[in-house]
């Protein structure tokens, strides 16, 4: 597959979509962009490659969010980015992965697919790095049974804070459950195995 | 295997070709209650000997294969049976056959490798099945007659509507933490638990660990992408009479 990017573009106006086009081909990135006008299209070729990005008009997602949501879960790999050049509700364009504004610089817009496609990439090898102080911290707390809300008074951060912790505990050891967690503090001396 | 994208599977395809590319697909065929022994026939032979629309088998069979479900308006309510029959055996399968024989690896495995840890898998692994077997029964014992109900409603020209305070929707996405604490177990024995005398007996827990997880994962993109969909438009159906 190389460095090819593969791109699907929904997008109806075909002032926009083929300035995106013209956007994307004037770099020195390989895209390979597919114009589509239905779902059924992304259907069909999601099927045959895998796609890295999709940059969707929201209204297309307004209109069919049931269709567009199991897409989503078959294209496990493909980040989705919202075209944006009229008002949409901040709950519906906060479902998208990034979001293409009409004002974007030329360069930004690249900038973002490129990020998108990258980040698309990543998400199937998650990356492996040693937990950070805190975030030992946060893991021995969670294995003694501590709740977010305990783990946070605990600590003296905020309960978003804790669950950020607790997300990247997991993308870089790869367990997710509690008792996995627990197996693994004991493998690695955090805790003491006299306890269980 | 299933994140990698295989053989498009078609209806005039020889089944043997199609087991002969990926192997995981004898377990679909002991799945839909197949022979193993296919000759020289074609799929569509065989769904039409086994009496099972051929479409709902390409669709897993594709499944398998790693495609993504692709909704096509091809299958009826009439599939619902084949479907649940097909779920109902791989329950069986998980149960009886899948789960005992991961436990009897694991047992193996502490048996070299007599630490705390193993034994914590060991008691892992057995809460692990205790809620399998849970959710499982849930689905054999409510959410499929449930389905089955609501089918032969379907069929009947009148009917007598009363208050359902049930949903398929309820059980959508059930299945992940099924899948999630297998991913665990394998996360466990590869990056972490200390390796002694125990290659060999690891590496046939890992083997089995990861032909549960395909199965699985296949099994859930089943019941959330054709199941569920099919069964909420019966739902829908009914609702408007």
């Amino acid at each position: 597959m190389g460095d090819v990017i593969r791109i699907i573009i929904a997008e109806p106006s075909t002032l926009i979509r083929e300035g995106l086009m013209q956007v994307l081909k004037a770099t020195a990135h390989q895209f390979y962009i597919h114009k589509v006008d239905s779902l059924e299209q992304i259907w069909d070729l999601q099927q045959r490659h895998t796609i890295d990005v999709v940059c969707i008009n929201p209204g297309i997602v307004l209109q069919a969010p049931e269709q567009i949501s199991r897409l989503r879960s078959s294209m496990e790999a493909a980040s989705w980015g919202g075209i944006v050049y009229s008002y949409y509700d901040p709950r519906l364009l906060s479902q998208f992965n990034f979001l293409l504004h009409i004002t974007d610089e030329p360069n930004v817009i690249v900038d973002t697919i490129l990020q998108a496609a990258n980040y698309s990439r990543q998400a199937e090898n998650s990356s492996q790095h040693a937990l950070s102080d805190r975030e030992i911290d946060v893991l021995r707390l969670l294995v003694a049974g501590k709740s977010n809300k305990e783990i946070a008074d605990a600590l003296n951060i905020s309960v978003h804070t804790v669950i950020s912790h607790r997300k990247n505990i997991s993308v870089k050891t790869g367990i997710k459950s509690v008792s996995g967690l627990t197996i693994f503090a004991v493998v690695k001396n955090l805790i003491n195995v006299s306890g269980f | 295997m299933y994140r990698e994208k295989g053989m498009l599977v078609s209806e005039d395809m020889k089944m043997s070709d199609v087991i002969l590319h990926n192997y995981y697909l004898l377990i679909m065929l002991e799945h839909f209650d197949m022979s193993l022994v296919v000759q020289e026939k074609t799929i569509k032979e065989i769904c039409q000997e086994n009496n099972i629309n051929v479409e709902v088998f390409l669709a897993f069979a594709n499944l398998f294969n790693g495609f993504g479900y692709r909704p096509i308006n091809v299958y009826s309510a009439g599939d619902l049976d084949t479907i649940i029959k097909y779920l109902r055996r791989s329950h069986q399968y998980y149960l009886e056959e899948k789960c005992p024989g991961i436990y009897d690896f694991i047992k193996q495995l502490s048996e070299v490798n007599n630490t705390p840890e193993i034994k914590m898998l060991d008691t892992f692994f057995e809460e692990y099945v205790q809620e399998v077997t849970e959710h499982l029964n849930y689905e054999n014992s409510i959410v499929f007659p449930y389905m089955l109900e609501l089918f032969s409603k379907s069929r009947e020209t009148i009917v007598t509507p009363e208050p359902r305070n049930y949903s398929v929707t309820e059980y959508k996405n059930q299945h992940k933490d099924i899948e999630e604490k297998l991913t665990d177990l394998k996360n466990l024995l590869i990056k972490y638990m200390p390796q002694q005398n125990d290659r060999q007996i690891r590496r046939r827990l890992l083997f089995s660990l990861f032909e549960f997880e395909y199965d699985l994962h296949v099994h859930s993109q089943i019941e959330d992408s054709i199941l569920i969909p099919l069964v909420e438009e019966l739902e829908k159906q009914l609702k408007k009479r």
